[in-house]
């Protein structure tokens, strides 16, 4: 033994190495799911032009009130963090785009100018803010919002899910709405956090029922403040407490009795069965082409849901059969948003869903029989893991006749970018080019300055408010004014928009697919009532078609009728009635 | 490490630890490979260990970084390239792991750990020929237990499906607790209309998926109670993850007792693990330090002995043997150990203190 040295002071001395190795555990904090996954290696860019450039004219439209939610610099709760949707609506059936902006408020107490907002179009690439008009003004915690005619009197209606409780407005057809959500049995009792809401017609009986998914349990003086729990924090910075930890919940769904109330019919319908799971955006689409509405719900940090219609008033929950639920790995991840859409140009309305940081969204490939495979990685979208994802949508921006992928991000913990700065708060919108062959390439600069613009956004709608014959965005960013993001194409991709108005389905034909068939392709498109992040888009379809300069349209309505239009010349509007073919043209700009 | 762990314990982005005889192995023909003057060969190895201590923290860019800098000293070692390029795998650069691990190819000669990282890189390039081609020649002596599951995988993207079952369902006999495995399975088979199957695996991946997150819970719930009540009361909170025939679960109990210095308790679960699995080196390590903590020297050699067989450029379970083996009386074994200890850590300088001391203890001698 070594003299001069005692043990002690030996064991002292190699402490150091007398430490055991940590492993890293799986989602040590209560938060929600965030897997660690690393990008993807980029490849070489292909180099080719990308015709659409986008400005943010948001400012300059008039929509310079900011989306309160929460306060300014810090998100303290849950609720503060989740933000909220935005729409994109003609409520006065001009044939101009109207928007609608939900908002939130703060803890503290009112907030002068937080309200939700509709601002109608001014036709000249402005908005007038007429929601006192419209009897829409409204402080609280907005959160989801869906649009459609559920009384089939020809005027969108409104329904906003909030916590603590939801609202349904009904349009009044003369440029005001009515709060009936009383008269229509809507009120709930005690508090509830709805969140993702879509209007679906699950039993084809030409009414609009009513989907709404909810997210946790949750009151103020009930959950821990950030910071108030040790196992509430991310990368070592307490932050917000959940979902991981709080208690779910479970959708619902109301039938609408044609009288202008709803009866809850959540446990009939089967959709009451399903386990409570952390539910956000609910979208509603005939999945599996038989006819009839499924709906699949994002949830967060649990898998997700899709219920199958049976096609018999119920449904049955699918989402681990159909792949829809976890990823390829059968890993959960943190659901937000989802976009539905015809990537691979099939036939078959494909999926994408936006997850948390340090994971890659999810792009599903519908294989038919409500079968989807997960092709995330293969499309080359593992590249982008950077930022948290929200709204979202499979959308042809550049008019070329392939939908490409555009997400809106924004960190949910404002603290950890004091830290760790490569978490940073506010980060750019992200934009995948459609490469053709199952491939996207993410553009950065190629697109115009409004993409690489850092927000903290949530919610996002598409649709085309200056009638030019493309796609813009609307995009709610926390605590700032809203992003509308001006898309100005220039190349010499045709388009063509189509409005369906039901007869025999609900006026809004919410639930129809119209397929184009141009230049060998086969695009499915559905007229949803929800989308992106708890929020909702133009309903007129808009395919982008390339070179082709006319497209055959087959349209199955939710009704079940199916009907084939052939020919139809690019580069206008057509409005289809159920039965009645093409009832109206329109050249935009003639 | 076994493919539950690797799951349940998420290392990034799948890229597995490597294994002792691989490390062995380079070990050696790199020491013959390389004409390095011994100080060089001192601050690389020093790069290596801090880069394999920063991979074992999930600190990829950090390790990169010092993995580079092992190379600019060595640029023929074998064993820092490998280093690099699973790091490099960690962290997303797949084209430049490529570039090293075909330089360890180069310098070492063709590895079936090797092949079987160029076969996850080509699967992740989209390459399924390739990836095919590649893990297909290692499967049946596979060099990690999740080989015939990444060879299922890449079947099946091939769109090649009763293949990739195939090799699934021997995934599922090695990894019976992966619920990855289970999750392709039932995916493979529903899409085969194998609708039974498919039923069966499904059931398998929810228990198995079930499960995981019960321990994560489980977790929670043991390091809060080991943080705020006393031992007792915390033991049964922290028993519940105890599974005697789960050796993650067991190896994750251990490393929680040792945190909170209950070692006496963290003894036997890790005992458990390295008896279930003889290759997890995060239990042979933390079973030694368990030992040594408790003062039972003879009871530590051993599992440090393997830890560093299994980890050689691993700093703190060499200083640790070092450690070990000179209270036991043993300075023949410890001065080399402990100077190796010293080169991989060269700014340890209590480390460098001690040497210097039984240097001179032994001249006295």
């Amino acid at each position: 033994m070594l003299r001069g040295m005692t043990r002690r002071e030996f064991l002292g001395l190699l402490a150091a190495g007398s430490a055991g190795v940590r492993v890293a555990r799986a989602q040590q904090s209560g938060g929600m799911a965030s897997r660690g996954v690393r990008p993807q290696a980029r490849g070489k860019p292909s180099g080719l032009p990308f015709h659409a450039r986008f400005t943010d004219v948001a400012a300059r439209a008039g929509l310079r009130a900011p989306v309160i939610y929460g306060p300014p610099d810090r998100m303290d709760y849950i609720l503060e963090s989740m933000g909220c949707g935005v729409a994109f609506l003609d409520y006065d059936n001009d044939g101009w785009l109207d928007i609608f902006l939900l908002s939130g408020t703060r803890r503290e107490g009112p907030v002068e100018g937080a309200t939700n907002r509709l601002y109608k179009n001014n036709r000249d690439g402005t908005f007038t803010d007429v929601t006192a008009k419209a009897g829409l003004v409204r402080q609280g915690w907005a959160c989801g919002v869906t649009v459609g005619d559920y009384n089939n009197d020809g005027f969108e209606d409104l329904f906003i899910t909030a916590w603590p409780q939801n609202v349904l407005y009904r349009n009044n057809g003369d440029g005001t709405f009515t709060d009936v959500t009383r008269a229509a049995g809507l009120l709930h009792p005690g508090n509830r956090w709805g969140t993702g809401c879509t209007w679906v017609d699950y039993d084809r009986d030409g009414r609009l029922d009513l989907f709404v998914s909810n997210y946790l349990v949750f009151e103020f003086d009930k959950i821990p403040a950030a910071g108030k729990d040790p196992s509430c924090n991310f990368k070592g910075v307490p932050v917000n407490c959940g979902p991981r930890g709080l208690v779910a919940e479970r959708p619902i769904l109301y039938h609408n009795n044609e009288d202008g109330t709803f009866t809850d019919v959540t446990d009939r319908t089967g959709i009451g069965t399903v386990p409570p799971a952390f539910g956000l955006t609910a979208v509603a689409a005939d999945l599996d082409g038989n006819g009839w509405q499924d709906i699949y719900v994002a949830c967060d940090s649990t898998p997700s849901l899709l219920f199958r219609n049976r096609g018999d008033g119920t449904f049955v929950e699918q989402g681990l059969l159909s792949g829809l639920a976890v990823n390829e790995d059968g890993n959960e991840q943190a659901g937000m948003g989802i976009a539905i859409g015809d990537f691979d140009t099939d036939g078959r309305l494909d999926a994408l869903k936006t997850h948390f940081a340090e994971d890659t969204v999810a792009l599903y490939r519908n294989t038919g029989h409500l079968v989807f495979e997960d092709v995330t990685l293969r499309s080359g979208l593992g590249v982008e893991t950077r930022y948290v994802g929200w709204g979202n949508g499979i959308v042809d921006l550049d008019n070329d006749g392939l939908p490409d992928l555009f997400w809106v991000t924004g960190s949910t913990f404002p603290e950890v970018e004091r830290k760790h700065p490569e978490f940073p708060h506010k980060t750019p919108r992200v934009l995948f080019r459609n490469l053709g062959g199952g491939k996207f390439e993410e553009l950065v600069d190629l697109a115009g300055p409004a993409i690489a613009e850092a927000h903290c956004s949530r919610g996002v709608a598409f649709g085309d408010f200056d009638n030019d014959g493309d796609l813009d965005i609307l995009i709610m960013n926390v605590n700032e004014p809203p992003s509308l993001l001006r898309n100005d194409v220039n190349g010499t991709g045709h388009w063509l928009k189509v409005k369906l108005i039901g007869t025999r389905s609900n006026t809004s034909a919410i639930g129809a697919v119209v397929t184009a068939i141009y230049g060998g392709r086969r695009q499915a498109q559905a007229v949803l009532a929800s989308s992106g992040y708890l929020s909702c888009g133009d309903r007129r379809l808009h395919f982008g078609l390339g070179a082709a300069e006319m497209a055959d349209l087959e349209i199955a309505w939710p009704s079940g009728a199916r009907e084939q239009i052939k020919a139809v010349h690019a580069d206008q509007l057509v409005t289809v009635k159920e039965g009645a073919g093409i009832v109206g043209r329109e050249r935009f700009g003639a | 490490m076994t493919p539950i762990l690797a799951a349940l314990l998420a290392v990034a982005a799948g890229a597995l630890p490597l294994r002792t005889d691989e490390a062995g192995t380079f070990q050696a023909q790199g020491q013959q490979g390389t004409s390095n003057a011994p100080a060089q060969r001192s601050g690389d190895e020093a790069h290596l260990s801090r880069g394999v201590q920063l991979m074992q923290d999930q600190l990829f860019e950090a390790a990169a970084n010092e993995f580079e800098q092992a190379l600019a000293l060595s640029p023929q070692d074998p064993r820092a390239h490998l280093q690099y390029a699973v790091c490099l795998l960690s962290l997303g650069r797949n084209e430049e792991a490529r570039v090293q691990f075909e330089q360890v190819r180069k310098l070492a000669g063709e590895s079936r750990y090797v092949t079987y990282y160029l076969g996850r890189l080509d699967f992740l390039s989209n390459d399924y020929a390739s990836a095919i081609r590649r893990l297909g020649s290692v499967a049946e002596d596979p060099p990690f237990p999740d080989t015939a599951f990444h060879l299922g995988v890449a079947y099946i993207s091939s769109g090649n499906v009763d293949e990739g079952t195939k090799w699934l369902e021997r995934a599922a006999k090695v990894l019976p607790r992966d619920y990855r495995v289970h999750y392709r399975l039932a995916r493979a088979y529903t899409s085969a209309g194998r609708e039974q199957d498919g039923a069966r695996e499904y059931g398998l991946y929810s228990q198995l998926r079930d499960e995981h997150k019960n321990t994560e819970k489980d977790v929670r719930a043991c390091t809060t109670a080991l943080r705020t009540e006393l031992l007792d009361t915390a033991r049964e909170t922290c028993h519940r993850i105890y599974d005697p025939n789960d050796p993650d679960k067991l190896t994750l109990l251990g490393q929680l007792f040792g945190d909170a210095g209950a070692f006496a308790e963290a003894l036997e679960p890790l005992r458990r693990a390295v008896q279930l699995d003889p290759n997890s080196f995060e239990a042979w390590h933390n079973l030694g330090v368990t030992c040594f903590r408790m003062n039972r020297y003879q009871e530590a050699r051993s599992p440090l002995e393997r830890a560093v067989a299994l980890r050689p450029e691993y700093y703190g379970s060499v200083v640790l043997l070092g450690a070990t083996l000179y209270m036991l009386g043993d300075d023949d074994a410890a001065l080399p150990v402990l100077e190796r200890a010293h080169r991989l850590n060269p700014a340890d300088t209590q480390t460098e203190a001690i040497l210097e001391k039984l240097r001179a203890g032994r001249k006295k001698e």
